[in-house]
């Protein structure tokens, strides 16, 4: 390490330096000045190349670099004595699937500039090239040409950034060429600069270097028929035929209309129930805004981040209550015909859907009409790759033709793609991304990526599944299995107390702990010990596998951890965060071996007041690993009077004190009933498939272990805080916005007369509980479904970026939580684990090594946000995986049965003018049932015979709906008397689910298995049919009970659709702020309400037009009780001041006012109404 | 986003500004650069420059101490000197930091028991900023205290010294760089150290040593053991070459009277 190379001497001829500008954020402009020190000692890195070989720089280390380029690269037909491949940027954006490939694309030179520019593109892209230059089979090789001495360009005077660069590249490609000439004489390989950019390609022949597109180069290939595919859609391609959609602002004016206030930037979802309606949730309005039509929506795909410009009020409108299906819809439209984009914007049947809903939009009057805006702009596209199927529409044959790509995530447009292959895609899974949606496109362009094998094959739905929502699913690679401990199955806790592993650590071996886990549970993360204390209290330790000791800081497995988030689990597969090793023995407090643990230790009085928590790391030994089951039988089993059983009904007692305390706080009860399905394989052989679908039953001792779980968390949460009061890695669940609860309060009202009161959690749960149906004991549970799916979701997030009072879990009532419980399936709790240890001071093995994350608050930040999403992501992989299972154990039994399907109780959810969404207790799934597929017959036909009518449209249905009632009723054309059927909102119907497969170009897209469904009132014994088109199950196979309600899946996901999403961040909705007032006398004693009603209250009025007198201050407050009223004059300008007092009565009066005009639009303004602080 | 060294330098070896990680950027200095001053200097380090005069040793004014000289710096950070257009004043907290430890490093190097109540004043203004603020004005400071005639046993030299701790393989060393620029410092774990030459035959000493970036510890390879390591290796290369700038100079000036 002594010498240093750099003598001073000849250094000074070889520095050039880079100058360029930027401009900043604010608008401020920056002139950037660089050094940039030119050198000859950068490899080209060939094989064939003895020179650079030999002057190749070493690293402190003394490591030289392997060439990487290969000495014999492929050879083709143009190419004989083989090429090595330099792709422009443009290439690298557009074609990163096909670098990827492993057919193809082999000794490519990664230039400096190409990178430099990729990354300010795109940073996904950028890792993806990073991640294959550090892949040594693909033989990327990164060039930094603007350090070497012959390949450096300086910009020329009137030449643009862009023309630099593709001289840079062709430079390069020049130095390149020559180079390897010099070295390998005869042999030496071709230079191809790949670019799409046809002036780049015209000046590289002039210079005689090779140059082509990446059509031109893919064609030369051998495989190129397969390869082609892969091509994104020319971006050069010249806008042909009638522009479709209308063109986006220019950066700079969206800039200062969002600057203005005029725009707004929001992320753009996609109603799931109609294509054609989506929302943008903007911070300055607290309602979501409407985008209805292609039109509006202007090319902008479910995701992406979108700037909206707010429609004029004539153009308002109510959202659709229609189920309107893209497949359905514009199933007869050939992907050939648009192929040129021709075709009008609007298909005829979406042109109808519109008038419907104009008309119901002028029936229902003006007042529930809401805002709707248009795109104006996109600011970033979340545009990902898609899994979905060839439409099959198109015919056969090898020529090239265009398919539409139908995603199975119905919210996304169909994708119109080139291939050579349809015969080989139709039928299979096929994975494929967008490039780019052209003004004269009706639909994306895109490009195929991979098949994954056959439809409904159980490997490529999966992986069809895990591809969808981004889980991470590929086998630990090498290098994460060697941070694993080297005895592998055979690692055991030291016998040795000075072993280094003892430090610290506490010997628990002596406590009767056991643990009460789902049947059949591998990874153990917790279990749990009661006893007696001679003062009569009980101490009571909850013990958490000690995962960190295996899982170092920022090593490869923790990196990999940290990306992975949360374990997956789908029906018949787990996709673990950490290798099993670890999860299912190592760390798995198993019955009967010692395990390394970290204990949460309380004292409780026999109240279940805590008297101190302790924190320690502890060796344990378990004796006993309960099923949920296993666990209740011991504890009922009167002749069991060992000290084990002892403790756990001590821990049962305990708990349902605990859970008494968490309800009287105001604890949400929101369990969803969730089903599980047992173990797939079994059901081929028995003869009901739909035996393994059960609904969970819930025990006492599920609730024994969630409850101390919540303990736990909270506890922990709030040690970890105090030591870290800008770091600590918490759990929030915030409080809803009360206009979440708006359409269900309503609903609830209308048709059952119940109020729904949303006050606080307390409230809230109280008024739930009242929601009682003595006829359908469902009903309760519906209405807590229903409920929960108007809250927000629970989040991570790191202390710092939050006020103390937004800490608070809404769900829970508690004032902090976090996860501490399941290290081994989070990563979160892994997290929180560590921060506990540092705050304990534990000094044992494991704690030389300081996570950087504990203490950096933006680097927290991104964690918290990947978690977020991971953790979402995971619930929904999940569900969908019964989802599929579902379908799939209905079509066995159909297969083997023979019959038309399982009838089973449903309840309506929500009724729409062509259909309803009904709810299937038993299988856990909603599914919509369309007016075409009620089943009107008065007496009970056979399946086949109902078919037949309605395919040869014997019976056209009709509808009436009632949107105020929430009521729809469906009758045959012309006889709504003799064969009506009405159906309500929260009516319980009978309903025939069973599985069917259409065939035919519509279907094939995207649904494996179609949900059939019967509906059968229970009042009369007459039929309606229906097809569960989109199943939505609400819950998941595995959970663990210890917060089935935190992990509750419908709190995740409850809430509008913007929940969901990272971006923007979520701001406390204004009225939040206006409505403060009203919540504080919650719930006034008598006393004080008497008070308030003897004395005078006064009210500040905000945000009234100036002009206004006292005249126009009466006219607002109409209908309200007032003493007087007061306009303030500036005595200089003898102009109001702009804010006004008025006199009520009383307090309740006062309060009266506030609720029903703050936030009222006078003259478009907002006005703001509050009540004095005085009075 | 533009590039940054972590996530290149372990496939290509090549810094942001082209260099390898034991090279210095490229040094170049003057002295007697102002007539007027008692002692001056110039020195550019890449795209950083620092002009240094001395004033002094002068009598003390209601200088207490009746055995050593006092050294005092000041410090000017001239608003072009960054990227962004920026006063930096005088109660800068940053900068007065770097005043007293400038002052002291001096105080402590100089033999300023030859001026018994007397004031050494150092005056530094830097006209542009790229990395190494301290270390240049160190070695500024050195020479020009080695024009005014202050007498030193050796000269002290500085340099900044940086680790680059991969982010993919934690299992990989950290590589140590030298001489960071602005960008490296915004991104790297640093440190700001300076040596004086020990006695023949000894090691070099350390006189100045300033971390302000947090670096993450491990026991197998400690980053700032090898920080430390080739930072003194940098300091000797820095020493070499102002004592060639010293010589140079004297060659010229015996010359001139010739």
């Amino acid at each position: 390490m002594k010498s240093l190379k750099r003598s001073f001497g000849d250094s000074t001829a070889n520095i050039s330096s880079k100058v360029f500008i930027r401009s900043l954020k604010s608008g401020r402009v920056q002139k950037v000045v660089r050094e940039q020190y030119l050198r000859k000692d950068i490899s080209c890195s060939s094989q064939l190349c003895s020179a650079c070989a030999s002057n190749a720089a070493a690293d402190a280390s003394g490591n030289v670099p392997k060439p990487v380029l290969s000495r014999q690269p492929a050879r083709t037909k143009s190419f004989p004595t083989g090429h090595y491949i330099v792709p422009d940027t443009n290439v690298l954006l557009t074609g990163i699937d096909l670098l990827e490939h492993s057919d193809a694309f082999y000794d490519v030179i990664i230039l400096q500039t190409v990178l430099d520019e990729l990354r300010n593109r795109s940073l996904p892209l950028y890792n993806r090239i990073m991640s294959l230059v550090k892949s040594e089979d693909k033989r990327f090789y990164l060039f930094f040409n603007e350090f070497r001495a012959e390949t450096n360009v300086v910009r020329e005077e009137s030449e643009t950034v862009n023309d630099r660069n593709d001289r840079s590249i062709r430079k390069s490609a020049g130095w390149y060429a020559t180079h390897l000439k010099a070295a390998a004489k005869k042999n030496a390989p071709a230079i191809v600069v790949i670019t799409n950019d046809a002036d780049n390609r015209r000046k590289a022949e002039v210079e005689g270097i090779e140059a082509l597109s990446l059509r031109e180069y893919v064609s030369g290939l051998e495989n190129a028929d397969h390869l082609l595919d892969m091509v994104a859609e020319g971006q050069d391609r010249a806008v042909q035929g009638e522009l479709i959609y209308p063109d986006y602002f220019t950066q700079s004016r969206v800039q200062t209309g969002l600057k203005a206030g005029v725009l707004h930037q929001g992320v753009f979802h996609v109603s799931p129930h109609n294509y054609l309606e989506g929302t943008v949730k903007v911070p300055a309005f607290d309602k979501p805004l409407l985008i209805l039509g292609r039109e509006s929506s202007n090319r902008s795909v479910s995701g992406d981040v979108v700037v909206v410009e707010v429609l004029s009020k004539d153009q308002w409108k109510q959202p659709s209550s229609k189920i309107i299906d893209e497949e359905a819809m514009n199933q007869n439209e050939g992907a050939e015909d648009e192929g040129e984009g021709s075709g009008p914007i609007i298909t005829e049947g979406e042109r109808k859907a519109l008038q419907e809903e104009v008309k119901s939009a002028h029936h229902a009057g003006a007042d529930r009409a809401q805002p709707t805006a248009k795109v104006v702009g996109v600011m970033k596209r979340s545009w990902r790759q898609y899994v979905g199927t060839v439409d099959a529409s198109a015919g056969g044959g090898n020529r090239q033709q265009t398919v539409f790509l139908v995603p199975m995530d119905k919210k996304i447009p169909k994708i119109r793609m080139r291939t050579r292959q349809v015969d080989q895609l139709i039928g299979k899974r096929v994975v494929a991304t967008i490039d780019a949606w052209d003004r004269d496109s009706r639909y994306p362009a895109g490009h195929f990526v991979r098949s994954l094998g056959g439809l409904e094959t159980k490997e490529a739905e999966t992986e069809a599944l895990l591809l969808e929502f981004d889980v991470q699913y590929r086998p630990f690679p090498k290098a994460i299995l060697d941070c694993l401990p080297s005895e592998g199955h055979n690692w055991t806790v030291p016998q040795d107390k000075s072993d280094p592993g003892w430090v610290g650590r506490k010997d628990l071996r002596e406590l009767l702990v056991c643990s009460i886990d789902p049947p059949g549970c591998q990874d153990i993360d917790d279990a749990l010990h009661a006893r007696q204390l001679p003062n009569g209290n009980f101490e009571v330790g909850v013990h958490i596998a000690d995962v960190p000791h295996f899982v170092r800081p920022n090593n490869a497995m923790d990196a990999e951890a940290t990306s992975r988030g949360t374990t997956v689990y789908l029906v018949d597969k787990r996709i673990d965060m950490l290798p099993s090793l670890l999860g299912t023995d190592l760390c798995s407090l198993k019955p009967n071996v010692e395990r390394y643990a970290f204990s949460t230790i309380w004292e409780l009085t026999p109240d279940a007041e805590i008297v101190k928590a302790d924190f320690t790391k502890s060796v344990i030994y378990s004796r006993e690993g309960f099923s949920y089951e296993a666990a209740q039988k011991r504890v009922d089993d009167k002749s069991a009077q060992d000290d084990l059983t002892a403790g756990m009904r001590h821990l049962l007692r305990l708990s349902k004190l605990l859970r008494a305390k968490r309800m009287a706080a105001g604890a949400l009860n929101l369990s969803s009933p969730e089903v599980r399905i047992e173990s797939a394989e079994t059901s081929n052989e028995t003869g009901d498939p739909l035996a393994d679908v059960k609904t969970k039953a819930s025990l006492e001792t599920n609730s024994l272990v969630e409850e101390f779980m919540l303990l736990a968390n909270t506890t922990v949460a709030t040690k970890i805080q105090s030591v870290f009061p800008q770091t600590a890695l918490l759990r929030r669940h915030a409080e809803p916005p009360v206009s979440n609860f708006a359409d269900l309060s309503d609903q609830l009202k209308r048709m059952r007369d119940m109020e729904l009161d949303v006050s606080s959690s307390k409230a809230l749960a109280d008024s739930l509980d009242k929601c009682i149906d003595p006829e359908h004991p469902f009903f309760n549970t519906l209405i807590r479904i229903l409920a929960t799916r108007c809250m927000t979701s629970a989040e991570y997030f790191c202390s710092g970026s939050h006020a103390e009072p937004e800490f608070r879990h809404y769900g829970l009532a508690s004032e902090i939580y976090t996860h501490f419980t399941s290290p081994i399936r989070r990563y979160a709790d892994l997290l929180v684990h560590r921060q506990l240890a540092y705050a304990i001071s534990y000094e044992g093995q494991g704690s030389e090594v300081v996570d950087e994350g504990l203490r950096n608050k933006n680097k927290l930040e991104n964690v918290c946000r990947n978690l977020n999403f991971r953790h979402r992501n995971a619930q929904h992989a999940g569900r969908a995986s019964i989802e599929y299972y579902v379908g799939q154990a209905l079509k066995q039994r159909q297969a083997k049965m023979g019959d038309e399907g399982v009838v089973e109780d449903g309840y309506v959810m929500r009724v729409f003018e062509n259909g309803a969404v009904i709810f299937v207790r038993k299988f856990g799934i909603e599914g919509v049932v369309r007016l075409e597929d009620f089943d009107l017959s008065p007496r009970k036909k056979s399946k086949k015979d109902q078919r037949t009518e309605n395919e040869e449209g014997l019976i056209t249905k009709e509808s009436e709906f009632e949107p105020e009632n929430y009521a729809l009723t469906v009758f045959e054309k012309g006889k709504k008397d003799t064969t009506g059927r009405r159906i309500e909102l929260f009516q319980e119907v009978k309903v025939r689910v069973s599985s069917e497969e259409k065939g035919g170009a519509r279907e094939k897209g995207k649904r494996k298995v179609l949900q059939s469904l019967a509906l059968l009132m229970t009042a009369e014994p007459t039929t309606m049919q229906g097809v569960f088109r989109d199943m939505t199950p609400l819950s998941i196979s595995k959970l663990d009970v210890a917060d089935s309600l935190e992990d509750s899946p419908a709190i995740a996901e409850t809430g509008g659709g913007d929940n969901n999403t990272i971006w923007p961040p979520r701001k406390a909705p204004a009225t939040a702020i206006a409505m403060s007032p009203t919540r504080i006398p919650a719930s006034p004693s008598v006393l004080t309400q008497d008070k308030a009603l003897r004395n005078k209250s006064h009210l500040y009025i905000r945000n009234f037009p100036y002009a206004a007198q006292g005249e126009d201050l009466r006219k607002f407050f109409v209908g309200h009780d007032i003493v007087s009223t007061s306009v303030p004059v500036n005595p200089r300008t003898n102009r109001a001041v702009g804010y006004h007092f008025v006199t009520f009565r009383g307090g309740a009066d006062a309060q009266r006012a506030v609720d029903a005009l703050s936030g009222k639009l006078v003259v478009e303004q907002e006005v703001f109404v509050q009540i004095t602080r005085d009075s | 986003m533009p590039l940054d060294t972590t996530s290149t330098y372990s496939t290509t070896l090549l810094r942001l500004d082209g260099r390898r990680w034991n090279e210095l950027r490229k040094i170049s200095a003057s002295i007697s650069t102002q007539p007027t001053a008692d002692g001056s200097s110039l020195v550019t380090t890449g795209n950083t420059s620092v002009v240094c005069t001395i004033t002094g040793p002068r009598e003390g004014r209601g200088q207490g101490d009746r055995t050593n000289a006092i050294v005092d710096t000041d410090i000017n950070i001239a608003p072009f000197a960054q990227l962004d257009r920026r006063r930096v004043g005088r109660t800068d907290k940053r900068v007065q930091e770097l005043q007293t430890t400038i002052s002291q490093a001096f105080q402590a190097h100089l033999f300023t028991h030859l001026y018994p109540r007397s004031s050494i004043l150092i005056s530094l203004t830097v006209l542009s900023l790229d990395g190494g603020l301290l270390s240049t004005c160190l070695n500024a400071a050195s020479i020009a205290l080695i024009d005014a005639g202050v007498p030193m046993p050796s000269i002290l030299a500085s340099i900044t010294t940086g680790t680059i701790i991969p982010t993919d393989n934690s299992l990989s060393r950290p590589e140590p760089v030298l001489d960071l620029n602005n960008a490296e410092e915004v991104e790297l774990p640093f440190m700001n150290l300076a040596t004086v030459r020990g006695q023949t035959g000894s090691e070099d000493q350390i006189s100045v040593l300033l971390m302000e970036t947090r670096v993450q510890m491990s026991e197998a390879n400690n980053p700032l053991e090898i920080m430390l390591r080739i930072g003194l290796d940098g300091c000797a290369q820095v020493r070499s070459h102002l004592e060639e700038v010293i010589r140079r100079h004297g060659r010229r000036m015996t010359q001139g009277r010739r």
